[in-house]
């Protein structure tokens, strides 16, 4: 056990791509963790998902023994560091504030080509409310375009970082990362608690691991945890023999105790992921503290959408890769739904989007089942006329009109951080969705913040991609749920083929609807593949048709001639048109690819 | 479920030189007893042509059959037992009397066959129907010959580029007929600007002429073509689908009418005269082939030569082989094929002989397909054969990629 005077436990916040993992493997590198040779590049995010997207989702703390000579002497002095990894996009702003509860500073890392970004100030501001010390660090000043003073400058402006305080480093080269070490034992001050103490650790994540059951994954606040102890989980009041603890280096190694300020790992034979709460406290069953530390809210999902199987026969087997992956991703939930039009399957709940998107592709392909996946809505609240309040989390329960007193719908506080020039745009842009100014900010003379309240509808309704195109890229955009309010709103139906498609219903604000659904039958149209018969497309509130379109019938589809016996050209064009098949659903006599379910999330440059 | 078989084990191309005694037991999907050879040389490159042709090149011709000789020698260890020779281009009737005795030279060196059961064809244009060439078509033991009619219309010659006019065809026909007796005519509809009528007379024309088969093409506006160039800058305005399936729905039923059996997508043929080696491509089995850009199919490998003249003439030169891409099929991929190729004919594929030659439960392949299309009335099943329906017919490349796919996700 090391004394808590010798420990530092910090995070770093930063951008997506502003250098957080190549920071964390420096660390790594030169405190000989890990040798060049075991090197690969940002060790800590371990998920292919997470290599490829450069992104990290799940924290993976790691623990760090940097020896270093004690000023104006030459003995040198071993620190514990422990580093948590954090996410750095906007959908997993929870875990963030999880590792945020582990930790007594935070790195700030910003891209000094990029600047300040509308992530990096929402996380730096949740660290200072969390009481952390804020070790600024500009990164990258080895590129050419760097621009270091206008960062520093930036950060004054967005987030008051005294300038004198801001490091400068290249995590890429290695150049001043001793400096910020140096800074991390300086700044940040040392864990407080005692040894004598009853135990209470926080549990601030866990993953599942087959062998060794939940691997709960915890900070020491005070006392002493041991391999063998009785321990008991303060809210859930269930109790385990801890049968191992030890620290992540990174790989998970052994260790007899932690003891305050200390963070690692506990596992206790712990079946089910679901017995362990993120945010509870772990304390001894023999001696138990009175009071448990402070938890933090529990993630409630936001963004909703329906995953189906391709071939219905494939219900099972994706209810089992759900399972699965919700073993090791509590965030997410799920639960069986059936659709007229596409049968069995079951509703999502996540995050935000880029959560959605991530999980979709995990369960593809760690299951390698082929499934459809709805355009996503976010959960909407009725008051009945009967006074009751009810839940809608996809449009297909939205009650008859009639039954409707109030429609409530979810708001965001949004922060974009952008080029100034974009200013009357942006502006133009959120007031198209049906945004409220709250106010702007300079942060330099080139760029601005600006606030908005927003339905969070219209966000996940391509905003992102507009925000990008706007500022060709260099925008970025942050926001947090702050409340439902009422809006009026209607149930915007799809019929194909004369028949009510609920998976391409939608909620829209009444004032767009007719738009919205000129916009989407004429994309469905050009999504639903021609059959042997005419199919109409008609977009309806109610019973009222609001736009149709009709796609011509097709009447042959076979090629003539094989030159000299090229079958392989043939079966290329085989191929091409079986692999635009894969996502077919059948919906009475129409077929309806993937494409067309996702329509509706976005409107065409055209429109 | 699968068999398997010695030779079969093979993953990858056979071991070359091929040694054709070594495999002649073996089944037909894997040892070829068809040969195609390309002759790319042409006096036109025609506007809607996107094959292997070279014009105007004409001095290249000897280098050619040399290239060509190198590259039989490379494949062929031993002469091979064929029952069918196609030779193809391009135009292998444009070579010179001197040449053409060459290439069937060649061609008799490296592939033993007997006269009175080979099906021996080759492609001519009607201008170079003469007496001398005919004759030494005969002596070499040629029997068929496929003329690149396309038309009897002038208008549609004109614009297919194609420069015989309707009497000097009549009159190529009646000579061939007289030292052929079997001769095949290919003709194009949907060209832009034929009408109903022009197409009924061109098929009327046709029947009267005393050829066995008919291959009948619809235009197809292949990419980087000619005629791709122009439909895109707007200056042809291509058949649309509905005037396109009229004209193929007419085709059928004026030649069934006529006598003519429709034995594949494109092909009529009077009883007995459907083309060997045409089927030997649409029941999945296997051939050799030679020249530029020719693709074989020997020993489940599928493989094609370079479309590039020069490249091909001086891989050559260097003793190699002109091969630019090569794919051997999975056993899935073999059967997945064989069904989409096999549904191309009209007697459709045999459940039987489908198990024996892929070792797969048809069913259990396409299962799903089938079904589909069975309630859609593409396909026709009476428990023994599958088969496309009449109306199937023009929905043929998406049954035949339904079945690909079917069998990709049953085989996962």
């Amino acid at each position: 056990m090391t004394p808590t005077e010798r420990i530092r436990n910090f995070c770093i916040i930063a951008h997506i791509d502003h250098g957080k993992s190549t920071l964390a493997d420096q660390f790594l590198l030169r405190t000989g963790t890990i040798s060049p040779r075991e090197f690969r590049e940002q060790v800590l995010d371990d998920m292919d998902i997470e290599r490829e997207r450069g992104i990290t989702i799940q924290m993976h703390p790691v623990t760090i023994y940097y020896s270093c000579s004690r000023p104006g002497t030459s003995d040198a002095i071993t620190y514990e560091l422990n580093l948590i990894d954090t996410p750095g996009h906007a959908d997993f702003n929870y875990e963030v504030s999880r590792s945020l509860a582990a930790c007594e500073g935070a790195i700030l890392l910003v891209d000094a080509t990029q600047g300040v970004q509308a992530q990096t100030v929402h996380n730096a501001f949740l660290a200072m409310e969390a009481g952390l010390v804020i070790v600024p660090v500009v990164n990258k000043i080895d590129l050419p375009i760097a621009r270091p003073e206008e960062t520093v400058l930036e950060m004054e402006h967005s987030l008051a970082i005294d300038p004198k305080e801001v490091l400068f480093c290249s995590a890429k080269t290695g150049q001043g990362v001793d400096e910020v070490m140096r800074a991390l034992l300086e700044r940040i001050p040392p864990p407080t608690g005692t040894a004598e103490a009853p135990l209470r650790a926080l549990v601030f994540n866990s993953h599942f691991d087959t062998y060794r059951g939940v691997v709960v994954y915890v900070r020491v606040k005070e006392g002493i945890l041991r391999r063998g102890q009785r321990i008991r989980f303060m809210r859930t009041g269930r109790e385990y023999e801890v049968q191992e603890v030890g620290q992540f280096r990174p790989a998970m190694k052994p260790c007899e105790a932690l003891g305050p300020g200390q963070v690692g790992y506990l596992t206790a034979i712990i079946k089910n992921i679901q017995d362990v709460r993120i945010g509870d406290t772990v304390t001894d069953a023999h001696r138990p503290a009175p009071e448990p530390l402070p938890g933090y809210k529990e993630p409630k999902p936001m963004v909703y959408s329906g995953l189906y199987p391709v071939n219905n026969a494939d219900f099972e087997a994706l209810r089992e890769a759900l399972a699965r992956l919700s073993l090791n991703d509590s965030s997410f939930t799920w639960q069986p739904e059936t659709s007229e039009g596409l049968g069995f399957g079951f509703r999502c709940g996540f995050l935000g989007m880029l959560h959605r998107e991530i999980i979709q592709e995990r369960i593809e392909r760690e299951s390698g089942l082929e499934l459809v996946h709805t355009a996503p809505n976010v959960t909407y609240e009725i008051v009945l006329r009967n006074g009751e309040t009810i839940q809608v989390k996809t449009p297909q329960d939205v009650p008859d009109a009639g039954q409707i007193a109030e429609f409530r719908e979810p708001i965001v506080r949004i922060n974009f951080i952008i080029p100034a020039e974009n200013i009357g745009a942006i502006m133009q842009l959120c007031v198209e969705k049906r945004g409220t100014f709250i106010r702007t900010e300079y942060l330099s003379p080139t760029r601005a913040m600006l606030v908005f309240e927003m339905p969070l509808a219209e966000v996940i309704y391509d905003l992102y991609d507009k925000l990008k195109s706007i500022t060709r890229g260099y925008g970025t955009m942050d926001y947090e749920f702050i409340g439902y309010r009422p809006a009026d709103l209607v149930k915007l139906d799809i019929l194909v083929h004369g028949k009510r498609v609920d998976a391409l219903s939608t909620i829209v604000h009444r004032s767009q609807a007719e738009r919205r659904g000129r916009a989407l039958v004429k994309k469905l149209r050009r999504e639903i593949a021609r059959h042997q018969f005419e199919i109409a497309i008609q977009a309806a509130i109610g019973s009222r048709v609001i736009a149709r379109e009709t796609i011509a019938p097709l009447r042959k589809n076979v090629t003539a001639k094989c030159y000299g016996g090229d079958i392989t050209r043939k079966r290329k064009l085989w191929a091409r048109q079986a692999e635009g098949k894969k996502r077919l659903k059948q919906v009475g006599q129409v077929e309806i690819p993937q494409e067309a379910f996702l329509a509706v999330l976005s409107e065409d440059e055209e429109n | 479920m699968l068999l398997f078989h010695k030779a079969w084990a093979v993953a990858g191309p056979l071991p070359l030189p091929l040694k054709s005694s070594r495999y002649q037991a073996e089944p037909r999907w894997f040892w070829p007893r068809s040969v195609y050879v390309h002759v790319p040389f042409c006096a036109h490159h025609c506007c809607y042509c996107d094959f292997a042709v070279v014009t105007g090149a004409d001095r290249l011709a000897d280098v050619y059959l040399d290239a060509l000789e190198r590259e039989m020698a490379l494949w062929l260890a031993e002469p091979i037992d064929v029952e069918t020779i196609y030779i193809g281009g391009g135009t292998p009737s444009w070579l010179s009397p001197a040449r053409l005795r060459r290439l069937l030279t060649i061609i008799q060196q490296f592939c033993s066959y007997q006269r009175g059961n080979v099906e021996y064809t080759l492609e001519a244009n009607p201008d170079d129907v003469t007496e001398e060439k005919l004759g030494l078509l005969v002596e070499f033991g040629v029997n068929r010959l496929s003329l690149g009619v396309q038309s009897f219309h002038p208008a549609t010659l004109r614009f297919l580029e194609r420069h015989h006019d309707p009497a000097s065809i009549a009159k190529a026909i009646e000579l061939a007929l007289k030292h052929i007796s079997n001769v095949s005519l290919d003709l194009i509809f949907a060209v832009p600007g034929q009408t109903l009528t022009d197409w009924h007379n061109d098929l009327a024309r046709a029947c009267q002429t005393g050829a066995q088969h008919l291959s009948t093409y619809n235009l197809t506006v292949e990419p980087k073509t000619a005629l791709w160039a122009r439909v895109r800058r707007g200056q042809v305005c291509p058949c649309d689908e509905e005037t396109e399936r009229s004209l193929y729905e007419y085709t059928i039923t004026y030649l069934e009418d006529h006598g003519w059996e429709h034995y594949e997508i494109s092909n009529f043929a009077r009883p007995g005269y459907a083309s060997r080696h045409n089927q030997v491509y649409w029941s999945g089995e296997a051939y050799l082939a030679f020249g530029l850009g020719a693709a074989r199919y020997v020993g489940g490998t599928r493989s094609s030569n370079t479309r590039s003249l020069r490249s091909y003439l001086s891989q050559l030169r260097a003793g190699q082989l002109p091969i630019a891409e090569s794919e051997t099929l999975t056993p899935t991929e073999r059967a997945a094929e064989t069904a989409a190729l096999q549904l191309r004919r009209r007697q459709g594929i045999h459940r039987d002989r489908f198990r024996q030659q892929t070792g797969f439960d048809l069913d259990t392949l396409l299962g799903s397909a089938l079904r589909r299309h069975r309630n859609r009335g593409w396909l026709e099943d009476d428990g023994v054969t599958v088969r496309l329906s009449r109306q199937g017919i023009f929905y043929a490349d998406l049954v035949c990629a339904d079945c690909v796919a079917s069998a990709q996700s049953s085989s996962r």
